[in-house]
């Protein structure tokens, strides 16, 4: 007997579990380490002196619209303060889409693709089941703990400390699989959990926004997960104290979701399933149409979310006094690849980098649907119908871009009725220009993602992820680390114009767009004469 | 001209050989039964057809169009049906034939109505909530309802009951009267023989064996059973005849050729009945997979 066959069903039920999401696990815990090693090695470079970290702080610490992104500022004076402020607010929105997902993927979609009915048909319980699954979410949690902390140490933080701060980020995580935990339950699909799921997180995260940019409203920081993590307050005070609230609540939302998964019927959920319904006919003409009907609703969400973070970005913008900040300075904050960002302008073309980057990862989610058509072999019922291969792929392409360009240009538009709600005088056009600044870098992204799954089906789309990831990475640390010019020219976000301060880069963008054209119809070609390759 | 023509056809999934050196010939209104167990070649076979895959080797041709070089002409003349139903969660049954009728341009929707009547098909209800058995059935309608000169059927019962099996044996019977041409890949033996004019044997990638049922019961040895008064006699050795089962007062003997020479050597004993009757696809079936090319049962 094989150690396997003898082992018991828990563990071996755990063990699955966590190498079925590992690779996501991996490229988060890659992303954590890499995001928490840049920032005190950055800080340590662009603010070498105590004066220039005094004026630092002077300029930042009531920037609102800092705030918005990255929770209250502590202690902008030293290397750890800066780093706490700058993780704590963006990886823990990192840290709690990754609780949330884990968690569905480890409980909604085994029961929708009928592997949890496999396994409890067997001598497992729901209970050990239920149990096992979390188990594999929470060592994943710890994979992720792991990265983070390994960054900072490596990046010269001291190690308590650092591993305090990485408890802080990863404490929103158990929360929000708790939150998935009990979507799961609640829906009777994944997409259904995935809404429930996602539009609970983003709530939690709106919450925090308004208590860090609100005066008044900072009791509110306390409603929120992403708040808690603030409160722990690493290296300026730390209050461990408050893990008990995360960990309260974890408690509570899983025991609630066991206690209803001990009672449901499997593979349903509480909520009713609209299981039948009368005929709509229309986008149904062709693969590409089909597509768009199936994908406008997470195309509806994506633009519904950018919408309301760029009205808030615009909002804020004019809360960026353009106090008396020395010429120097400025070119300093510009080497943290933020620009000149004491003026709403400046704000915006700082913020609007993330749109861009955004963008990009959206265009490589695109391809990844494209993907899935073929990895759950529903492509090849197309393709033994009149259905040309290179028309399938063009069409998704060109459905990709539209959607990209879409959601590009409703971050612009936004923004400015953002900034006009607030104050600040920006024209439309030049918000306009801002939002279509993002396409031909995400464009030549949509490019190579497709070039990446035509050529490795399987593992292309992840690939293109990690590539934009590292691409934005580079352009913002690849100068400070003392990298040759050529090699941090390679990344696409170093030839982009900070519209609305600086003015669109016709040149660069074309180049993009061409470069991308042409990886794209590599892409369809190589497309063509390769098999179909299943899950 | 033949509907399906396949010559050298191989392919080859890095080490493994899936499909090797298949020649096959399938005439335009031929029902034509593809047997073989699981992972013979048979769905390689098909997605070689189809164009999804690209042969290692040899080419496959569908009404005389190369089936990798120009897929979307071949397949206006085809329609398929998987052996696991791979379809658009978020439609209805309804949307879903919509859809692939669109797709392949164009149908019988006169027929199309009444083979959702012969299926039972609900077709208000949503992929997702359907069962395997009830998706097997939209894409049986949507294939069928195309009146495609060439159905390529890669096991299209699995999942149905006999009553829906009845109902495919019934529409299959249809296309065949109409001069559709069709391909039923299977490993029930039972439905290709009620089905199928020819027949061929997959086995480990190659084509083992082809021809008309009769041709391979020819082949093939026929079982004799005689039960005597008494006990049973000492009979001398007979060429081609091979006594498999000896009990009391009964013989069984397989005897490939004619039956002339037994008859012969048992007329001298007291013979009290003799059976003999030809040997079942299945026999036929096992006798290329019980590992040996001696005779049936051995």
């Amino acid at each position: 007997m094989s150690a396997a066959e003898r082992a018991a069903p828990a563990p071996a039920l755990v063990r699955l579990t966590f190498r079925d999401a590992r690779i996501r696990t991996l490229a988060f815990a890659y992303v954590f380490a890499a995001y928490s090693y840049i920032q005190p090695v950055g800080y340590r470079h662009a603010y070498p002196t105590r004066s220039s970290r005094l004026a630092f702080a002077g300029s930042l610490g009531d920037n609102k619209g800092l705030r918005l992104f990255y929770g209250e500022p502590h202690d902008l004076l030293t290397v750890s303060g800066y780093t706490a402020w700058r993780v704590g607010g963006t990886l823990a929105i990192a840290a709690a889409a990754f609780g949330l997902l884990a968690a569905l993927r480890a409980l909604r979609t085994e029961e929708d693709t009928g592997r949890a009915e496999i396994v409890l048909a067997g001598v497992v319980g729901r209970r050990t089941w239920f149990g096992s699954a979390m188990a594999a979410v929470a060592a994943g949690v710890v994979v992720l703990w792991l990265g983070e902390f390994a960054g900072f140490v490596l990046g010269g933080l001291p190690a308590g400390g650092s591993a305090y701060l990485a408890l802080a980020t990863a404490s929103v995580i158990p929360v929000c699989v708790g939150v998935g935990a009990v979507a799961s339950q609640l829906a009777p699909t994944r997409r259904v959990a995935l809404e429930l799921g996602g539009a609970v997180v983003a709530l939690l995260f709106l919450l925090r926004v308004i208590a860090d940019t609100s005066t008044g409203l900072g009791w509110l920081r306390w409603a929120t997960p992403l708040g808690w993590a603030e409160e722990l307050r690493p290296f300026a005070g730390p209050q461990p104290l408050v893990l008990l609230l995360p960990i309260s609540a974890t408690v509570l939302l899983l025991a609630g979701a066991d206690r209803i998964a001990a009672r449901r019927d499997i593979g349903t959920g509480i909520l009713p399933a609209r299981d039948s319904a009368e005929p709509r006919l229309r986008l149904l003409s062709s693969p590409t149409a089909q597509a768009l009907r199936s994908g406008s609703g997470v195309l509806a969400v994506w633009v519904g979310g950018v919408a309301a973070f760029a009205y808030i970005l615009g909002a804020v913008s004019k809360s960026i006094s353009p106090a008396d900040v020395s010429a120097r300075m400025q070119k300093e904050i510009a080497k943290l690849g933020t620009g000149a960002i004491t003026t709403p302008t400046g704000y915006l073309a700082f913020v609007f980098v993330f749109f861009i980057l955004a963008a990009s990862l959206f265009a490589c989610a695109q391809v990844g649907t494209a993907r899935q058509e073929e990895a759950e072999q529903r492509l090849e019922t197309l393709l033994a119908l009149p259905v040309d291969r290179r028309r399938w792929l063009g069409g998704r392409l060109l459905l990709a871009a539209a959607a990209v360009a879409v959601v590009s240009l409703t971050s612009g538009l936004f923004a400015w009725a953002g900034a006009a709600s607030g104050g600040a005088r920006i024209s439309l056009p030049r918000m306009l220009e801002a939002g279509a600044n993002a396409l031909p870098v995400a464009l030549l992204f949509l490019g190579i993602a497709a070039l990446a799954y035509a050529a490795a089906p399987r593992a292309g789309v992840g690939v293109a992820y990690l590539l934009v990831t590292v691409a934005f990475l580079w352009q913002l640390v690849g100068a400070l680390l003392g990298a040759p010019g050529w090699l941090v020219d390679l990344t696409p976000f170093r030839h982009v114009g900070l519209v609305p301060t600086q003015s669109f880069r016709t040149d660069a963008a074309i180049a993009m767009l061409a470069l991308g054209a042409v990886v794209a119809l590599a892409a369809i070609e190589m497309f063509r004469r390769r098999d179909l390759v299943g899950s | 001209m033949a509907a399906i023509h396949a010559a050298g056809l191989t392919k080859r999934y890095g080490e493994t050989v899936a499909l090797d050196g298949l020649d096959l010939s399938v005439d335009e209104g031929e029902v034509y039964g593809y047997l073989g167990p699981n992972g013979a070649g048979k769905t390689t076979t098909i997605r070689l057809l189809l164009g999804l895959h690209r042969p290692t080797a040899g080419r496959a041709e569908l009404f005389g169009i190369d089936a990798w070089g120009d897929p979307e002409t071949a397949h206006r003349r085809v329609a398929y049906v998987a052996g696991e139903p791979f379809l658009w969660p978020s439609l209805t049954s309804a949307e879903t034939l919509a859809f692939l009728a669109r797709l392949h341009g164009g149908i019988d929707v006169p027929y199309r109505d009444r083979l959702v009547e012969r299926f039972q098909l609900d077709t208000r209800k949503k992929v997702r909530a359907l069962s395997k058995g009830n998706r097997q059935k939209v894409q049986l309608i949507a294939a069928l309802a195309t009146r495609a000169d060439l159905l390529l059927l890669d096991e299209p019962t699995s999942g149905l009951d006999p009553l829906m099996e009845m109902a495919f044996r019934e529409s299959v019977r249809e296309a065949k009267d109409r001069g559709q041409t069709i391909f039923l890949s299977s490993h029930i033996l039972s439905e290709v023989e009620a089905l199928c004019d020819r027949v061929g044997i997959l086995r480990s990638g190659k084509l083992v064996d082809e021809g008309t049922l009769e041709q391979l019961r020819h082949l093939r040895a026929q079982t004799v059973e005689v039960t005597f008064a008494g006990p049973t006699p000492e009979l001398p050795p007979l060429p081609g005849v091979q006594t498999v089962h000896a009990g009391a007062s009964t013989l069984r003997f397989e005897v490939s050729g004619s039956i002339g020479p037994l008859v012969a050597a048992l007329a001298e004993h007291p013979v009290v009945t003799l059976t003999s009757r030809e040997p079942s696809l299945e026999e036929i079936f096992l006798h290329h997979y019980d590992g040996s090319d001696g005779d049936v049962g051995g």
